[in-house]
């Protein structure tokens, strides 16, 4: 009983510590879930408010049915569903490529590859348009998913290829001897001993996608095939904003991160505690 | 040469697609950036109309308002980066620590990630208002820490803090996702030891768990830096450069350069010296963790 | 029968050019307005235009404001643009510079139009010499009063004259943050009608230079006012950007008046106890800035003479007056004169603070312009520099920029 006492004493000052942690991450956040529950803020409620003066959820409705947020939602989903699972491959094979196996000039290349990724890249947006248009691929989910492709291969590619060398090398030479090629340790060994990692690199995946909106406003032509980020822009106007249904927009496009996010969780655990093995 | 085509053919299938698309989609624009860095540019006939060989470079270092984005902007990853990185640790081995309601402590510290940059930028601009109604303000005093209410965005370095403080609060939530899946993989009879050994809970921090999240370490300098350059939002929506231009950072210059002034070529310097920080900065640190750590 | 089948060809040929000609010509039309605008124009404007010309069919399509100008450049560049654009009216001198945009000078009808628009607004098209569009829609900001306040501080309707509304200062309360009145922020949007109405300039008349008018005696003496406004606490520190900000402060009772533009009214419910009213008038000026949108057409565009005929059909009755109500005062003289106030009375200060409303400087440089008018009102403001140095400093600057 005593040591039981003395153990959670021992452990207040963490508790504590996290406590202040969540705190600070919740208090902008229920400012926000107020505000998205005050009806019509064209400026913040301030002094700012953490609790809803009442439950009022107009705004979540009225969000959902302007700017076609709702027909821009379901095709969000699709693109960013389609880009994520097309980047995992993409990106989990040169990672793999990087990390695992050797071949001339890799180091310059990674270099290249790297250094491409310290540039930052507002005047790329033309030359990556002109290319979209010379392959007939405006207005198109397949020219919008391969520039997501493409403009994130970089930095997928080194975070894939930096937990990808984590994957200890004992395990793939019994492969070897069973006479097993790189596809059977790709698949086999290094993908799954980095489930945490790909679990991980699913969510921030996705979360980009869905949040990108520069280039799905540039590609996408026809205002029936946009994708939320722009029903969201939509709502900020030039000279009025209405924040608390700007925020309870913000709100609803949160849930299927979230979703992902917590999805994800299980492979997270699950792969860390029986394999996941951190070896240089 | 006969082995080098070898290991070719075998490396070939896992990154030729990705070697193609960032031929097409980054090197082919990052060498016509550098290219039109060197030049006057036509953005609408997408031709180069004149080469200023240095001349941009040379006018970037000649003017006052970039080298105190400048200055600004190192700060800002000096400070942000290892601030980030600290308590994105600490956060993790906290959360790692618990046994139960670990998802929704993860859940809660990932919000600030996943919120708009937009509306949590703006959020903090009313949260650190010196009036009566900032929240900052009255708690701090509430608490004592404060006997008169601060004006944190009319100062330069108050204005900074808040800025610095927000990077930390928004990436702290990615750091601890990222450190909790390596430290995860931390075999549970290493701690054990260290604690048949007595050691104390700073000690096995600095002993064990720094050392094995060394790989992922290396990772987030590389990444938290480059997004130290490359965040812009925060000072657009807080405090928009004020007071005078002491807050702005390098991106919020190059945006305005390229989209409000429309001088691309400017521009396009400040992009290739931007990256070319990042690399050194990179490197550098490379060097410094790797002998730390060994 | 051969002869028959050949008069029903021939007819049929007939019929099927005549149709293709009717309904040809497609043009594209780029605009920010925002939903409730956006459904006035759909339901009440385009049908008007489509019945006038239904040989032309319109493709409206509405753009976030964010980032607008990079789709502009890209669609540009990429030869995907539209063939006509609704673009704030501070954008078009520099989208001309750029290249972007075709003048209307030579159009047909064009005489009819200048000289129906009114000068203010047409002027914001200008660059060197061409018209590079037309002014759409304008706008311009006027005082705006609490009632509740000013009853608190013994007036009855809003004041006429500053001196007026300052001579009840010291019935104000900055210390409980109930403060006489705010200006909005230090940048030149909320700067200049109180410049302007204290009697400053930032050029001549026709922007040519700004040494003598941006740093002269009066210029000088209105920014040093402002500064003692905010020293004496009779504004608040939102003109350094501060809340309460003029919006949530003049709702909340922490202003007698702000000074907004009339978004203020249309968005949102009414507002009965918030009556607009011109800026209060100093030595007899009241003098507010002039905001907006001009329509410009983009090079590159293949269907010339629809889209003026559009552009020419957007500055009539049959356009303006239905988009009153969504809040956009009409370009035309010939329309002002038919615009009724009746069902939204907070527009009529907007009309006559409109009649003395001045532009910002037209220039392809104006974004750097800005830069220097901002930097020098908030360098004074803050009191790091006195007025006078800041606006020696920016007038200098100012002129060169010109000169470009």
């Amino acid at each position: 009983m005593l040591q039981k006492c003395v153990g959670a004493l021992k452990k207040a000052p963490s508790r504590l510590l996290l406590l202040a942690f969540m705190a600070s991450a919740l208090i902008p956040f229920f400012y926000m879930t107020a505000t998205a529950m005050t009806p019509q803020a064209f400026t913040l409620p301030y002094p700012p408010i953490l609790f809803p003066q009442r439950f009022y959820l107009d705004n979540f409705a009225e969000a959902w049915g302007s700017n076609h947020f709702s027909d821009y939602f379901l095709n969000s989903v699709l693109v960013s569903l389609i880009s994520t699972v097309l980047i995992i491959l993409v990106s989990s094979l040169a990672g793999y490529g990087f990390a695992r196996i050797a071949f001339p000039g890799k180091n310059i290349l990674f270099m290249i590859l790297m250094f491409s990724m310290m540039v930052p890249t507002l005047t790329n947006l033309l030359p990556q348009f002109l290319l979209i248009k010379g392959l007939k691929l405006m207005d198109k989910y397949t020219g919008l998913i391969l520039t997501y492709l493409g403009t994130g291969i970089a930095a997928n590619t080194f975070f894939l290829r930096s937990s990808f060398l984590s994957v200890p090398h004992a395990l793939e030479e019994s492969v070897v001897i069973d006479g097993g090629g790189h596809w059977t340790i790709w698949l086999h060994i290094a993908m799954p001993l980095s489930a945490p990692a790909v679990g991980t690199f699913t969510i921030m995946a996705f979360s980009n996608v869905w949040d990108e909106f520069l280039y799905a406003l540039t590609i996408i032509k026809s205002p029936a095939k946009r994708t939320l980020p722009i029903a969201l822009r939509m709502f900020q106007g030039q000279n009025v904003n209405n924040w608390s249904l700007i925020f309870a927009a913000s709100l609803i496009a949160l849930l299927p991160i979230l979703l992902v996010y917590i999805t994800m969780q299980k492979q997270l655990i699950r792969g860390g505690i029986t394999d996941g093995m951190l070896k240089e | 040469m006969r082995k080098g085509i070898r290991q070719w053919e075998q490396a070939l299938p896992f990154v030729a697609p990705a070697l193609i698309l960032l031929c097409m989609f980054v090197l082919y624009p990052l060498a016509r950036n550098i290219q039109i860095s060197f030049s006057d540019y036509d953005i609408l006939a997408n031709r180069i109309t004149a080469s200023v060989g240095l001349g941009h470079y040379q006018a970037l270092f000649q003017s006052k308002r970039y080298l105190l984005a400048l200055r600004n902007t190192l700060l800002y990853a000096l400070v942000t980066v290892p601030g980030q990185m600290f308590l994105g640790l600490v956060l993790a081995c906290l959360i790692n620590n618990i046994r139960r309601g670990q998802t929704v402590c993860k859940v809660i510290s990932y919000l600030p990630v996943l919120t708009s940059w937009v509306i949590v930028s703006l959020i903090f601009r009313y949260l650190f208002m010196s009036g009566k109604g900032g929240l900052i303000n009255y708690a701090l005093m509430q608490v004592g820490l404060l006997s008169s209410p601060v004006s944190w965005l009319q100062n330069e370095w108050t204005a900074n803090l808040v800025l610095w403080l927000f990077g930390i609060w928004k990436g702290v939530g990615w750091v601890m996702v990222i450190d909790l899946a390596s430290l995860q993989g931390v075999p549970r009879d290493l701690y054990e030891a260290a604690q048949i050994d007595s050691a104390n809970a700073v000690q096995i921090f600095f002993r064990i768990t720094i050392p094995m999240v060394r790989n992922t370490t290396l990772y987030l300098l590389t990444v938290l830096t480059i997004g130290a350059f490359g965040a812009y939002i925060h000072v657009m929506m807080i405090t928009e450069g004020a007071p005078l231009g002491t807050t702005n950072e390098l991106m919020n210059f190059m945006y305005d350069t390229a989209f409000s002034k429309y001088e691309f070529g400017s521009a396009a310097a400040q992009s290739v010296l931007m990256g070319l920080m990042i690399f050194l900065l990179t490197l550098i640190q490379r060097r410094v963790t790797t002998e730390m750590v060994n | 029968m051969k002869k028959l089948t050949a008069v029903l060809l021939a007819l049929a040929m007939i019929l099927t050019v005549a149709c293709s000609a009717l309904a040809e010509t497609e043009i594209t039309f780029w605009h920010t307005y925002s939903e409730g605008e956006e459904k006035t124009f759909l339901e009440q404007v385009l049908p008007a235009f489509e019945a006038a010309y239904p040989e032309i069919k319109v493709n409206p399509i509405r753009m976030p404001y964010e980032g607008l100008n990079q789709q502009i450049i890209t669609a540009v560049a990429g030869e995907t643009a539209p063939d006509l654009v609704r673009m704030d009216i501070t954008w078009v001198a520099q989208f001309a510079k750029l290249g972007a945009l075709l003048p209307i000078d030579e159009m047909e009808g064009s005489a009819e139009v200048l000289a129906d628009a009114l000068p203010g607004p047409m002027a914001t098209t200008v660059y060197q010499g061409k018209h590079y569009g037309v002014p759409m829609n304008t706008n311009t900001t006027t005082g705006v009063f609490n009632l509740e306040r000013l009853k608190e501080l013994g007036f009855d309707a809003p004041p006429a004259t500053l001196d007026e509304l300052l001579a009840a200062a010291d019935k104000a309360d900055p210390a409980n943050e109930k403060w006489l009145f705010a200006v909005q922020g230090s940048f030149n949007w909320a700067m200049l009608p109180f410049i302007w109405t204290l009697g400053g300039s930032i050029t001549d008349g026709d922007f040519t230079t700004a040494t003598g008018y941006l740093n002269s005696e009066a210029t000088v003496n209105a920014l040093e006012t402002i500064k003692a406004w905010m020293d004496e606490k009779i504004i608040s520190t939102s003109v350094l950007g501060e809340e309460p900000g003029t919006w949530g402060g003049i709702e909340a009772g922490n202003y007698a008046m702000v000074v907004e533009g009339p978004w203020f009214y249309s968005a949102g419910e009414a507002k009965p106890n918030f009556p607009s009213a011109p800026i209060p008038a100093y030595e007899g000026r009241s003098i507010s800035i002039v905001g907006g949108e001009d329509l410009v057409m983009l090079k590159g565009t293949r269907h010339q003479e629809a889209a003026w005929t559009f552009m020419k059909f957007m500055l009539s009755e049959e356009a303006q007056i239905p988009m009153v109500n969504a809040g956009m005062i009409p370009t035309m003289a010939s329309n002002l004169d038919k615009v009724d106030t009746s069902a939204s009375p907070w527009m009529d200060a907007y009309l006559e603070q409109l009649k003395t409303a001045a532009p910002r400087t037209p220039s392809a440089e104006w974004p750097s312009i800005e830069e220097v008018l901002n930097t020098a009102f908030e360098s004074a403001l803050r009191g790091v520099v006195s007025a006078q140095e800041a606006l020696d400093a920016a007038a200098a600057e100012i002129d060169a920029l010109l000169a470009k």
